[in-house]
């Protein structure tokens, strides 16, 4: 589902040069879940950033879905975006001036589903996610729990192939942020492939494989016992 | 989605509701004022449209360059030129004259007695050059023969009770008897020229008094002409000198300068300020349109500079929004529809609370300016259209730059709460931004301060002449003079009365210029304006002397053999002793007389101030009087003595209606449509420098947000509350001074241009420059120290955590 190939991506100012990755290569199939680990600064959210296509690497090829995107305009990469790739961040990052069910809606506005359709995705990932009750609230009515839900079910919504979430339960107690796991540990054995930037070694218990970055590149990949199988794209 | 984009911007307005009253208030006054100048404006250019012919109507202007008084433009022309005009041109398809019959004081039918304002003398063309309905009676025969009078349906009413009644009446007109022969509509209020009653011109052809109208020496009349086409007029102006070689330079004592050109309709109300003798009922200014447009276009535009500069410096706030949008699949395309409806949303509810703005003030004006504006959604269509329009263009005007900057946010940026554009263009942005806003209001107040500063010398110069405690009472026809002696002695008795005197008006001044030559062997000629006065006239209005004497009771050559000059004259004529020579001929005196110059008076203002005081020769003539002036010692009580002076108006005039003209009165008219006018312009003028204040509030205090982060780090390292304000105020100064070097100049040029219109002005003084900047300067100091000291004095913490 994934390829990279000598993704490297350098950050520029007038007088600094930091390499942020440097020659990252790596597949990811479909159905994994893949945790990123490493210290601050290390790379991870630009690594994340590139594979959801909200930034273009430096140099390197990026194969997403078999095409290869690093070069892709700002307008095709929302387009993919929005078909194939759901986010959930740290801050949750919900709309303030929407309640929750709108903020739920949003994605599937961009898609240009019509009305009635939207009504039942939106009510069945508010189901699916539990937080059906809340639907009228404001984020900031809610707890960070609860937020974060929102913001799984704002990710699922559209149905994608990919979930990338970045430390999902960075602002969250280790019960909520449990919970955060749980359900998306549940997405992934639901067959979607979910890529997870996290400090925390019990979050990335939940993964299958751990890419492990330093200075930007790949130090360490390793499998993990007791899961499912990979399947084979 | 355009639901979603409106529910979002609803609820972002609602929670910064501080912003959005700033917004919303700013907007809405500034449509408010845009829109209440434009039904001005509206007004102003829609004088004489009801003339279907109106591209091709002219009027004659002569331009005199006689001696004395200097080039003048004026509206008046000769008994014969429209004849004249009609037969010598091809091109002139029909002509007109219209002629005030300043001769009929007094309309009377049974028991009504009226004065008439709207009484003019016209040819019978009128009818069809003006397209006038006639309800009653026949275009073509009512103002053919002499003694015949056109009524419009509300005089018709006035006299007769009914319109049906009043065709092939006779009613009175001075003391002469004439028949109604038609019914006019009513005029729309909108024209320069209002009649309510229409004289036939054969009429006064006929009279002997008006003999002077057959021959090319003397001007009353104003012709109008009707061209085959509207290019036509190049033509006819190019034939004019010949035409004036042919008929008036051929006569021996006619006109030796004289030029003539056509006025196209369209420009006689709002164009015309530079024509004298216009016999107009209402004349427009069109600078004073211009600057009007100008104050609507840079209110609106202040408006719209507000609404950017809070939504640029608010963009950091929705940068979150902006980027999960685009994580979410939005593209640049429906983030641009996003904030541009937004910005229409916003703009629609300050439409709609400038409406109830503009209802509110709408009485206000229309008390101020006399008129009857009012909103009309039905029937104003250009109006209706315009402010459509108005909603689109600030909506896009206002809506577009947020849009496009704030979609421009690359997304992983934008979610951290930067903007993630390149090369800190919207922190040049906003220094431009507030040096543009400190550039309209340092130039707004600087033109405030100038424009307050010429109506104040406007009111309070000095004249020269007391137009107060005095009252003028105008004769209701010749044969009154005779009657006036008497009553003169009756009024002297009451102590309230002061002096009174006969005289052609209040100011002195009669209508008529004409030539004067001096009793020399270079035959000087010197055209000047004519006052019929009597010996208490200057006491009665306190003109001073500046030599010689007044006319005096005793002297019996005074009556007609002595003439009283002003200053002017004696300028003009380079006399510096001018007490003792003599004229050849005096206008309407007897020639074999040969006047004397018995006194030389203050010059003073018998004109407004517009224009300069012009060589003036006054007469002792009783037979030219036009009325009386009664001067009342200062602390009598005006209401009491009316009712005395009343009596005995009606025991010696009884069929004349008494309407006494009040000096006040007289000379605050002079000056009243202007000084209404400029009040409204100081006013908008206000709302604009309040607008930008506004705005720069706003703005600042939204800058000043913006570098909470800042001043939390430098707090943190040991920085002072002061020393942090202290160097916020100094980036700020300096674009105020750079805004001010950039502002004055071109007000200053602006202002200068204005002023030179008026004869008399004042002069741009650096205290109004200082006074302009240094007001803003403290306006922007106060509000940047109370916001960044507030800024600063927080915990820094609080500080670090808001970033």
């Amino acid at each position: 589902m994934i390829k990279t190939v000598n993704l490297t991506k350098i950050f520029r100012t007038d007088e600094v040069e930091t390499t942020a990755l440097n020659r990252v290569s790596f597949e990811i199939q479909k159905g994994e879940f893949v945790a990123i680990m490493g210290p601050s600064g290390c790379g991870k959210s630009t690594l994340l950033n590139i594979l959801g296509l909200l930034d273009n690497p430096t140099e390197g090829e990026y194969y997403f879905l078999g095409k290869e995107v690093s070069k892709f305009s700002e307008k095709q990469r929302a387009n993919t975006r929005k078909q194939n790739i759901g986010f959930v961040f740290q801050n949750f990052n919900l709309i303030d001036e929407l309640n929750v069910y709108e903020n739920v809606e949003l994605p599937l506005i961009y898609l240009g589903m019509s009305s009635s359709d939207r009504k039942k995705r939106v009510e069945s990932a508010l189901e699916q996610m539990q937080i059906t009750h809340r639907r009228k609230h404001f984020p900031l009515q809610l707890s960070g729990g609860q937020q974060q839900r929102v913001a799984v079910a704002r990710a699922v919504v559209a149905n994608p192939h990919l979930i990338l979430a970045d430390e999902p339960t960075g602002n969250l107690d280790s019960a909520h942020g449990e919970e955060v796991m749980n359900l998306l540990a549940s997405l992934n054995q639901g067959g979607t492939t979910i890529i997870m930037v996290t400090h925390s070694q019990r979050d990335a218990e939940y993964a299958q494989r751990v890419i492990r970055l330093f200075d930007g590149q790949i130090i360490n990949e390793n499998i993990k016992s007791g899961r499912a199988e990979l399947p084979v794209i | 989605m355009i639901l979603n984009f409106l529910t979002t911007a609803l609820r972002s307005l609602l929670r910064q509701k501080s912003y959005a009253i700033i917004n919303l208030a700013g907007l809405s006054v500034g449509i408010a004022s845009f829109l209440l100048i434009a039904l001005y404006i509206q007004h102003e250019t829609g004088f004489d449209k009801h003339l279907d012919k109106r591209d091709r109507l002219f009027r004659v202007v002569e331009i005199q360059n006689e001696p004395g008084v200097g080039e003048q433009h004026v509206a008046i022309t000769m008994g014969p030129l429209a004849a004249s005009l009609k037969a010598d041109f091809p091109q002139v398809v029909d002509a007109v004259r219209i002629m005030p019959a300043f001769d009929i004081q007094v309309v009377n039918y049974e028991d009504k007695y009226f004065r008439e304002k709207g009484l003019y003398y016209a040819d019978p063309s009128i009818f069809n050059m003006f397209n006038i309905d006639m309800l009653q009676g026949n275009p073509k025969t009512a103002l053919l023969e002499p003694m015949k009078v056109v009524l419009s349906e509300k005089t018709a009413l006035k006299y007769f009770g009914s319109t049906d009644k009043a065709l092939g009446k006779s009613m009175l007109l001075g003391k002469r008897s004439f028949i109604v022969s038609g019914i006019i509509k009513d005029q729309p209020a909108q024209t320069h020229l209002f009649y309510d009653m229409l004289v036939s011109m054969s009429s006064a052809e006929s009279l002997p008094e008006f003999e002077w109208m057959k021959g090319w020496g003397s001007n009353s009349l104003i012709t109008y002409v009707e061209l085959d086409r509207p290019e036509s007029r190049v033509n006819v102006e190019a034939g004019m000198v010949d035409f004036l070689k042919k008929h008036v330079f051929s006569e021996d004592d006619g006109w030796e300068y004289l030029e003539m050109y056509l006025q196209p309709m369209k420009d006689v109300y709002l164009d015309s300020g530079h024509i004298k003798f216009q016999n107009v009922t209402a004349s427009g200014d069109k600078n004073l349109v211009i600057a009007f447009t100008v104050i609507a276009i840079l209110i609106l535009l202040v408006a719209c500079v507000n609404f950017i500069n809070i939504s640029i410096a608010r963009s950091v706030k929705r940068s979150r929004e902006v980027g999960m949008r685009k994580v979410l699949g939005a593209d640049r395309q429906s983030l641009v529809y996003q904030f541009i409806s937004e910005s229409f949303l916003l703009t629609l509810v300050a439409v709609v609370i400038s409406v109830g703005f503009i209802e509110l003030a709408l009485p206000e004006m229309n008390k101020l300016l006399a008129t009857d504006f009012h909103l009309d959604f039905t029937g104003n269509y250009l109006f209706n259209i315009g402010l459509i329009a108005l909603l689109f263009i600030i909506s896009l005007a206002s809506g577009s730059y947020p849009a496009f900057y704030l979609s421009r946010f690359q997304p992983v940026r934008a979610l951290n709460g930067g903007s993630g554009i390149k090369g800190g263009s919207a922190g040049y942005l906003s220094k431009g931004l507030v040096v543009f806003q400190f550039m309209i209001s340092v130039g707004l107040m600087f033109s405030v301060l100038v424009i307050n500063d010429q109506v104040r010398y406007i009111r309070e110069k000095d004249m020269g002449i007391t137009y107060r405690d005095a009252v003028f009472l105008n004769f209701g026809s010749g044969e009154d003079v005779q009657k006036f002696e008497p009553m003169r002695n009756e009024f002297l008795v009451d102590p309230r009365i002061k002096s009174v005197a006969g005289c052609s008006f209040l100011n002195g001044v009669s209508g008529s210029q004409g030539p004067v030559f001096v009793d020399d062997s270079a035959k000087t000629k010197l055209t000047v304006r004519f006052g019929y006065v009597d010996y208490d006239f200057f006491d009665a209005m306190g003109v001073s002397f500046a030599a010689g004497r007044n006319f005096d009771r005793n002297i019996t050559s005074d009556k007609g053999g002595s003439v009283i000059i002003n200053q002017a004259a004696a300028r003009k004529l380079g006399w510096r002793n001018p007490v003792g020579k003599r004229f050849n001929s005096v206008m309407g005196a007897d020639t074999s007389l040969k006047p004397e110059v018995i006194g030389v008076i203050n010059d003073y203002h018998y004109f407004s101030l517009r224009s300069l005081i012009e060589p003036a020769v006054y007469v002792m003539n009783p037979e030219r009087f036009r009325g009386v002036v009664i001067g009342l010692y200062s602390h009598t009580n005006q209401q009491e003595v009316m009712k005395f002076i009343e009596d005995i108006w009606h025991d010696h005039f009884p069929g004349t209606p008494f309407q006494p003209v009040l000096a006040s009165e007289f000379a605050s008219g002079n000056y009243k449509n202007e000084q209404k006018l400029f009040s409204l312009f100081i006013y908008f003028t206000s709302i604009s420098v309040l607008l930008s204040l506004l705005g720069l509030f706003g703005l600042t205090s939204l800058l000043i947000e913006q570098k909470t982060k800042i001043i939390g780090i430098r707090r943190v390292l040991g920085g002072s509350v002061w020393r942090i304000t202290a160097q916020l105020i100094r980036d700020y100064m300096i674009l105020v001074v750079i805004a001010g070097l950039l502002a004055l100049p071109l007000t200053y040029y602006l202002l200068e241009q204005q002023l030179n219109q008026f004869a008399y002005h004042i002069d741009i003084s650096m205290f109004h420059m200082m006074y302009a900047v240094l007001s803003l300067t403290v306006i922007a100091f106060l509000t940047i120290v109370y916001k960044a000291h507030r800024a600063a004095k927080a915990n820094p913490v609080e500080s670090l955590k808001y970033e």
